[in-house]
């Protein structure tokens, strides 16, 4: 879906307001509000990405970064039935519990930082492409999730690496099924994308899926 | 094995990486009886966390436990071990842009966010800058939580098409001969850059090279400088 979340290539947002000696967490609720989220996290990681790119666009920008973790918990907390939008405005109110899910124990916490996330796939699927192939990016606006931007969509680039296979990002937030896929370490030249006030020498790599990509017939030259 | 030559703490102390403290008192959720009223968001996050509470799928004290996990045992301090070591040892630093997940896999990182990573070196000739366009992905495991200019929509969209404006904000004025590369993290990888050792370093224990790192040489948004032993004595 094609919204604000989407930023690369805009140039309205002003200059990078940096501040020294930041703390982790500005304000209490944002602690909060990010350990709940490794506490109770129903749903996959794409799953909430897609919820909070489909967040109307004014109030997007008006959220801090913990303001769009509370949107998507929020929202998939009452998609998977653990609380309701009644319960959240009447927190004091009736509450219906919920069976068979047990809260994570202060002395359990350490344990759940033992492995990261992984979204790599073991299934072996064939590579589309070979290091060194000459791509075009699909000029596709998909209406659901997707990790391929606007600011790349029909351009020309080459592949760079082969990462592997991952689950597919376009599938998984929409609990369809599965298609894991190589992704690419995909180079662009600057140029490429932004015409000619980039410098020639520079280049942008973006990691894509091979569903997002296609062969160019036009030859790029290494360098 | 678990490599702790170097606290957070001590990293913190000693290197000039952003400390990330947090300065918040237990107080700032409670009711407000005197002061300014809550703010609304701050009414929703307290809604949200009693609905959990109340509901037994959330332990109140396994938040703190998270908060306090992620400001002490999670940070760039060991990013800062990883550089050092790929400046220290060729063979590292070969087996770490090859393949970081193989080099890494016994270094004890904690297990937070993607663990698929990936290290980018800087040279005299590419600079590289890593950014994510679409959310705010980050290596949490070798960097911590990313400050907030990073989750800003400034740096999210202007990397991409003005490093060098973007980076010359940050203090780094690149020649025109240097190769910028932008990296978008769009999918599941996370990017540590490698950022050139510091001349005047030759001879440096593992311990007082990673003291000179610093978070943002490791995004990509800053070059190290050349270290002068008499301005520091």
């Amino acid at each position: 879906m094609n919204n604000i979340h989407d930023m690369g290539g805009m140039e309205g947002f002003g200059k990078i307001k940096r501040q020294k000696n930041e703390a982790l967490f500005k304000h209490r609720w944002e602690a909060l509000v990010f350990a709940a989220s490794r506490l109770v996290n129903p749903g996959n990681i794409d799953e909430k990405r897609y919820t909070r790119e489909t967040m109307p666009t004014d109030e997007y920008l008006n959220s801090s970064y913990y303001g769009l973790w509370l949107y998507s918990m929020e929202k998939m907390c009452i998609k998977y039935g653990l609380i309701t939008e009644e319960e959240l405005e009447n927190p004091d109110g009736k509450l219906t519990q919920v069976s068979g899910y047990k809260a994570v124990k202060a002395k359990e916490v350490e344990s759940r930082f033992q492995r990261g996330r992984t979204s790599g796939s073991h299934v072996d699927v064939p590579a589309r492409f070979n290091v060194g192939d000459s791509i075009v990016v699909k000029n596709e606006h998909p209406r659901g999730h997707t990790r391929h931007p606007q600011y790349i969509r029909g351009r020309k680039g080459r592949v760079e690496r082969d990462y592997g296979v991952f689950q597919f990002p376009d599938r998984s937030a929409h609990g369809l099924e599965p298609k894991p896929q190589h992704c690419y370490s995909v180079r662009f030249k600057a140029t490429e994308l932004w015409g000619s006030r980039s410098n020639p020498n520079d280049l942008v790599f973006l990691d894509l899926f091979d569903d997002y990509l296609e062969e160019s017939l036009q030859f790029i030259p290494k360098k | 094995m678990v490599k702790e030559k170097i606290s957070r703490r001590g990293f913190l102390a000693t290197g000039p990486a952003v400390a990330a403290g947090s300065a918040i008192s237990a107080q700032e959720i409670k009711p407000h009886i005197h002061g300014t009223p809550p703010s609304g968001i701050d009414l929703r996050v307290r809604s949200l966390i009693s609905v959990l509470t109340k509901k037994k799928l959330i332990d109140p004290k396994a938040l703190d436990k998270v908060i306090q996990f992620f400001e002490t045992k999670v940070g760039p301090h060991y990013g800062a071990q990883v550089v050092a070591q790929a400046w220290l040892d060729t063979s590292f630093k070969e087996r770490l842009l090859e393949d970081a997940n193989e080099a890494l896999q016994d270094f004890g990182l904690p297990g937070v966010g993607s663990v698929h990573l990936v290290a980018i070196a800087n040279s005299a000739k590419v600079h590289n800058v890593v950014v994510c366009t679409l959310c705010s992905c980050y290596p949490w495991s070798l960097l911590g939580l990313p400050p907030t200019w990073y989750k800003d929509s400034a740096y999210r969209s202007r990397v991409v098409i003005d490093p060098r404006g973007v980076l010359e904000e940050f203090g780094l004025d690149l020649k025109e001969d240097v190769e910028v590369r932008v990296w978008d993290s769009t999918a599941e990888l996370r990017y540590i850059v490698i950022p050139e050792r510091p001349k005047g370093t030759d001879g440096m224990s593992e311990e007082e090279l990673i003291s000179l790192i610093t978070r943002d040489s490791m995004v990509g948004v800053e070059k190290l400088k050349p270290f002068n032993s008499e301005i520091e004595a």
